[in-house]
């Protein structure tokens, strides 16, 4: 029997979701919408008699202070009713989480085919038509891809029909089957590789031949009854061969020539060269260095009892299709690697960094998502991610750029903490060994993540699981977490790792490489529906699950945990050391693979790269005359997207949870400026604090990568150090997301320029890291930042994102309370500027604010820049600075504005006092974007102390904090150039978007 | 002297376990984080946890069962359809309870809350969405109303706690926020700079809450709720004004020698009141 519960705030309430959607509605469509009212609908498709519906009802599912409820429809008056459910097959976390509940209730068990569904009514009052009915389903309250909608009018609704019962169930009425492939020759296998969707690397094909014809292979083959290679194991050969899972392009061949030298340089393999070797050399120096560039996280030392771990990846494609879903998939899933690295580790942050088009943009392309729905979309997602996962959020970037409308980005880091050993080992270490079983604990199999491509092309019927789009579950992974520390704890894990990309033929296929072998059935596998072809089981990538190893002793202990967590754990088969990954179903074998197979013999990637320096390129420093509205244009500047406050995103993010937030990302008086970088206490008991900042800076990169990549660590560090972090303690993550750097002569006929910006790009990363001693602890690399967007005329045009570098930075601060934040603090105090500001506006944010991309790209020179870093670090460490700050995109107009509005304090600045050359004109002074440089301020009576201590360094007292809140500008001839009340800046800086909640 | 025991309830999305443990502890509590299906399957693995052996119970903040139904609607239920005997038994013994947040919803849910004449199995609270329509993180102050029976925060005249909640509109029937305010069961309410309430107004009272409550008690005083945690107040370095207090005792040629948080004292309350009245009570008695 089906039933459907309506459940609907009383009248008399304020339904502040409803009128937030009717809010939206106005905004983003321009729509006549008075007022909305959500319905919460509730299908259940169980055997449950009257009474036990009733109870439901009565003591599960209404609020009898606040809410109303029938089986029957309770629609209130609406001109429209729009109904909005998932497809099926998209994770209904809800849905399950009632159905628990009820077994609870009545207690008695939802038998397999039963469950309940959740969706939700919205009854709209506004004069629109049916076609503004629908626009505001599609494009406010649904996204087509997982959900489905109806609309009502009034001449149609019939109350007692109501909605009517949709039950979203997967039903695929399919008999799982092992397809095997022809191999006559390379073109038939590319023939139907094509036609298959196996997405098989062209020059692969040969070596894949090759080895299914080889002798022993077929005798071994033979020997399971096999021959032709089957379907499962050329899916799991391409999943295991993508550029995802394998990173063929970092580890290409790279033709480098510079055309205007005509010097050549062969780059094999970025990854060994640029990430793999210099953090090798740093991890001999630094003891910290625990465990770098093998796991799904790198470890480093917090204390003696301690380590941390840390990784961030990108989920740019999927977000841009789904943005919810997408950057909740994202978060949730990155911190599966920390609870993958090592034994495990308790997730301890969590960062986002979001890329996308200009929030207003109005241009004539059309995305599937215009930027603002998109970014409403990914800021939730990581929003219901980070916080109900438990773990602070308290740090990330936004940025607006229209190359981003070709796809977004989004950046997700994780840290995580476990103790130095478990039984007598230090718990970076992990293996599988003979004998061990494997387990799968969390979620269950779907079609989730298979093929997105040819999920896609295939007709949806109402009971096709729109399979490609994955939910993830944070509810589900939190009870999995908290459930693998205590069996960690308990020394009951041998090896642990996620499933993600690839699924388990990835988890497994990887731990299996310790004990050289495995056996899996696949039909153990636990499946949410039945149907699903072997092959499917073995790649999907369903979420929140995790593949472990546990001695056969310790299975009984771990599966006792694991049901006191509510987890569900199965054992799935058994490392060995037979040389081969050998997968069964119902007792027959469906693939053999020799474990190093995948090693080996593949060719590499190889791209050509060719360089053009900027001024070869045409670039040029713009023709400006000086300014005369100083005050005019410092607000200006402050109001830009990328410089003004969003705060509304860092006030959605829970970022004290866990109780050990020490810097938090709004800091000053008003609670209300961007910190330089985040500070917790990850051990309560102890005072030591984990500090973590990032940059990006992709703007740079229109000019030259080289110094785009050099900026953006240097700018993290600085940022790291200025709340305290400890300069012989600097552990980076890099995340690149670059376009497509393959040349194709219609496709990318600038390939080889972007992948000429690839190598720069790592040549910086690795001259840096070794310059200022930072072991890349993980990283990351995801490409094709590229979309086709449909202008007016039906044509689609070619978008690509900037190249981009994300960089994470962690760093130890041995004493909490010597960390320091930016906000000027006193009046009277010194201000001070450090560092040298130079003619660097190239990329800048002033030279964009003209319309002008400039030459002058700013650049670091770390035999200045390091000494600096190290003396400004023992100042913090003595006490003799009361805030500090980075002077990042903008300027120093910019920051200086922004630590006066944190105080809030008055400025007085003289220009003349800043160091710069001589020539330097005030524009360039007040926004060149020099790297290398801080603003302090200084207890006057620590003035001589302060000077002394940076003694022969460039440093400037460039004036004082004032109780008068002017900020006032002196210019270099002596005459005030600018006076503005800092509240009034701080006005302008809350202007675009301090109004969003 | 006896123990003063405190047990934590985590599992099922609950996450605020390891905070308010410590905090319980820095308290004088001996404190422990125990799953919820400990509690309910009692011997079923291994532990033999029983309500009965503690004095002071938490439900913590959290996503229990990801919110879904409604935020604490399921832990409520849970604990109401399985332990409800055992909640009866301990209240009953006046032992005391705190709900934080997430704990908060779920005790209003269960009834625990308001418990006018002393009925704690009815709904008459509830926690709607913020009226801003989006979950917030900021800290807030509280005016502790002094004329509350409520142990917890006893001798505490304001506060600052950090929120952080997408539903923590307080809703009750007109009839029963008074009585709330004329039993002195309002604890606390949300206050401006000046320590005033704060009359609705974002971003000090976060939440859009009925005349600011942000804190309720049971006619006994021993039963309390409310939505900032004070576990995450449990450092000096938690509040974000330190490092500017630092400032300024380091002028006065001062270190900051405090580290406690205020919120340790809401739990340190409680502990005192059951090592005063319970185990007192207790020694007297055997």
């Amino acid at each position: 029997m089906v039933a459907r519960l309506e459940i609907a705030l009383k009248e008399t309430l304020l339904d502040a979701d409803g009128a937030g959607i009717a809010r939206k509605t106005r905004d983003y469509l321009g729509l006549n919408v008075d007022s909305v009212r959500v319905i919460r609908v509730l299908t259940f498709d169980a055997a449950l008699d009257h009474d036990q519906l009733e109870r439901a009802r009565v003591d599960l599912f209404t609020n009898p202070v606040t809410e109303e409820s029938s089986f029957a429809s309770i629609a209130p008056n609406f001109d429209w009713l729009i109904w909005v459910g998932l497809r099926p097959g998209v994770r209904d976390t809800a849905g399950s989480t009632a159905a628990e509940a009820i077994e609870d209730l009545l207690k008695i068990r939802l038998r397999p085919h039963e469950g309940v569904y959740t969706s939700k009514l919205y009854a709209v009052i506004g004069s629109m038509s049916r076609a503004q009915a629908e626009t505001m389903a599609k494009e406010i309250l649904a996204n087509e891809i997982i959900q489905q909608w109806r609309v009502f009018g009034l001449e149609e609704w019939e109350p007692a029909v109501g909605i009517g019962h949709v039950v979203p169930r997967v039903i695929l009425n399919h008999k799982p089957q092992v397809g095997t492939i022809a191999i006559g020759s390379d073109d038939e296998l590319k023939r139907i590789s094509k036609k298959r969707n196996l997405a098989l690397q062209e020059t692969d094909i040969p070596v894949i031949r090759q080895y299914f014809l080889r002798e022993d292979i077929l005798a071994d083959r033979s020997a399971e009854g096999l021959s032709l290679p089957t379907d499962v194991e050329l899916e799991y050969i391409s999943q295991s061969r993508s550029d995802h899972c394998n990173h063929n392009t970092f580890r290409g061949l790279f033709k480098y020539v510079d055309l205007s030298t005509g010097r050549r340089e062969v780059v094999n393999n970025l990854f060994k060269t640029c990430i793999e070797a210099p953090t090798l050399d740093i991890q001999d120096q630094k003891e910290w260095v625990v465990s770098v560039l093998w796991d799904n996280a790198g470890v480093a030392r917090f204390d003696d009892r301690h380590y941390y771990v840390v990784t961030g990846e990108t989920h740019n494609s999927p977000s841009n299709m789904e943005a919810y879903g997408g950057s909740l998939t994202g978060i949730v899933g990155i911190y599966r690697d920390p609870m993958g690295t090592g034994k495990g580790s308790k997730l301890i942050l969590g960062t986002y960094g979001f890329c996308v088009g200009p929030r207003d943009y109005q241009g004539e392309l059309k995305p599937r998502l215009h930027p603002r729905r998109l970014l409403d979309g990914v800021i939730e997602g990581v929003k219901d991610g980070g916080n109900k996962s438990g773990i602070p959020t308290p740090f990330g970037q936004l940025l607006f750029h229209e190359g981003y409308m070709g796809k977004c980005l989004v950046f997700v880091t994780a840290l995580g903490i476990m103790p130095a050993t478990i039984g007598n080992e230090s718990s970076h270490l992990k293996r599988t060994s003979p004998g061990d079983l494997i387990i799968m604990s969390g979620g269950r199999v779907g079609k989730d993540g298979i093929h997105g491509v040819t999920a896609s092309s295939e007709a949806y019927t109402e009971h096709t699981p729109a399979g490609h789009v994955q939910i993830g579950d944070p509810y589900t992974q939190k009870k999995m977490h908290d459930f693998l520390l205590e069996a960690r704890d308990e020394n009951l894990i041998a090896f642990i790792t996620d499933n993600g990309g690839g699924g388990l033929s990835s988890s497994i296929g990887e731990s299996a490489r310790f004990s050289n072998g495995a056996r899996v059935d696949l039909d153990k596998v636990p499946l949410k529906y039945e149907g699903l072809d072997q092959w499917e089981i073995w790649i999907s990538e369903s979420q929140e699950r995790m593949t472990v190893a546990v001695k056969p002793e310790n299975l009984k202990r771990f599966m006792v945990l694991s049901a006191k967590h509510a987890v569900e754990s199965t054992v799935i088969g058994e490392y060995n050391d037979s040389g081969y990954l050998k997968l069964d179903y119902q007792g027959k074998t469906c693939a053999l693979i020799k474990m190093d197979f995948l090693q080996s013999g593949f060719p590499q990637w190889e791209f050509e790269a060719e360089w053009l320096p900027p001024h070869a390129r045409g670039l040029h420093e713009p023709v400006l005359r000086e300014p005369t509205k100083h005050g005019l244009l410092l607000k200006t500047m402050l109001s830009r997207p990328n410089l003004c406050c969003r705060n509304w995103v860092a006030r959605q993010y829970d970022h004290e949870v866990q109780g050990g937030s020490v810097i938090k990302p709004l800091v000053g008086k008003g609670r209300d400026i961007p910190s330089d970088a985040v500070v917790l206490r990850p051990i309560l008991e102890s005072v030591r604090g984990l500090a973590v900042s990032q940059a990006l800076n992709p703007f740079y990169s229109e000019i030259d990568t080289y110094h785009m990549t050099a900026v953006t660590i240097d700018e993290a560090i600085r940022r790291v150090l200025c709340v305290g972090g400890d300069p012989d303690h600097l552990g980076g993550v890099d995340n690149f997301c670059w376009p497509t750097i393959l040349h194709h002569p219609d496709e990318n006929p600038d390939g080889k320029y972007k992948a000429a910006q690839l190598v720069r790009a790592n040549w910086a990363l690795k001259d840096y890291c070794l310059a200022y001693r930072i072991p890349l602890l993980s990283g990351k690399d995801s490409m094709y930042v590229d979309g086709l967007l449909e202008g007016p005329f039906g044509e689609r045009r070619k978008v690509s994102g900037l190249p981009t570098l994300l960089f994470t930075v962690s760093s130890v601060v041995r004493d909490i309370r010597t960390c320091v934040t930016m906000d000027a603090k006193f009046a009277g105090d010194l201000v001070y500027v450090l560092g040298e500001t130079k003619n660097e506006l190239g990329g800048g944010e002033y030279y964009q604010l003209m319309g002008k991309l400039g030459l002058h790209v700013p650049k670091v020179d770390p035999d200045v820049t390091w000494p600096l870093y190290r003396t400004f670090h023992e100042a913090i460490m003595k006490g003799l600075i009361a805030s500090a700050h980075t002077v990042s995109r903008g300027g120093l107009g910019v920051h200086l504005a922004l630590v006066a509005m944190a105080g809030p304090l008055g400025m007085e600045i003289d220009l003349e006092a800043v160091p710069a050359a001589d020539d330097l004109p005030h524009s360039a002074i007040l926004y060149s974007e020099s790297a290398g440089r801080f603003i302090v301020t200084v207890d006057p009576e620590k003035k001589q102390a302060f000077e002394e201590h940076f003694s022969g360094m460039k440093i400037g007292c460039i004036g004082r904090t004032t109780e008068s809140p002017l900020f006032r500008v002196k210019g270099r001839d002596g005459d005030w150039i600018m006076e503005e009340n800092v509240h009034e800046l701080k006005e302008w800086w809350k202007k675009p978007f301090g109004h969003l909640v | 002297m006896r123990h003063v025991k405190a047990l934590v309830l985590t599992g099922f999305g609950l996450n605020c376990d390891y905070e308010t443990d410590y905090s319980l502890k820095l308290a004088g509590a001996e404190s422990h984080r125990i799953h919820i299906n400990e509690i309910i399957c009692g011997d079923g693995w291994g532990s033999g946890v029983k309500l009965e052996d503690y004095h002071i119970l938490v439900f913590g903040g959290g996503f229990s069962w990801a919110d879904d139904h409604g935020a604490g609607v399921l832990l409520g239920s849970k604990i109401g359809f399985n332990l409800r005997e055992e909640l009866d038994r301990f209240i009953g013994s006046g032992k005391l309870v705190i709900g934080i947040c997430n704990g908060f919803q779920a005790i209003v849910n269960l009834g625990l809350l308001p418990g006018f004449n002393r009925n704690y199995r009815e709904r008459r609270i509830a926690l709607l969405p913020n009226a801003s329509g989006n979950f917030i993180n900021a800290w807030v102050r509280l005016k502790i109303n002094p004329d509350s029976p409520c142990v917890f925060t006893r001798g505490i005249g304001e506060i600052e706690l950090p929120v952080r909640h997408g539903e923590g509109n307080l809703y009750a029937a007109d009839h029963d926020v008074q009585s709330l305010f004329d039993n002195g069961q309002v604890v606390a309410q949300y206050a401006d700079t000046s320590g005033n309430p704060a009359n609705g107004q974002w971003p000090a009272n976060p939440n859009g809450s009925l005349r600011d409550v942000a804190a309720v008690c049971d006619p006994s005083g021993r039963i309390f709720g409310l939505m900032p945690h004070p576990e995450a107040f449990n450092h000096a370095t938690n509040h974000p004004d330190w490092t500017r207090q630092r400032e300024a005792l380091r002028r006065q040629g001062r270190l900051l020698e405090r580290t406690e948080g205020d919120g340790v004292r809401i739990f340190r309350n409680a502990v005192d009141y059951v090592r005063s009245t319970l185990l007192s009570l207790h020694h007297s008695t055997s």
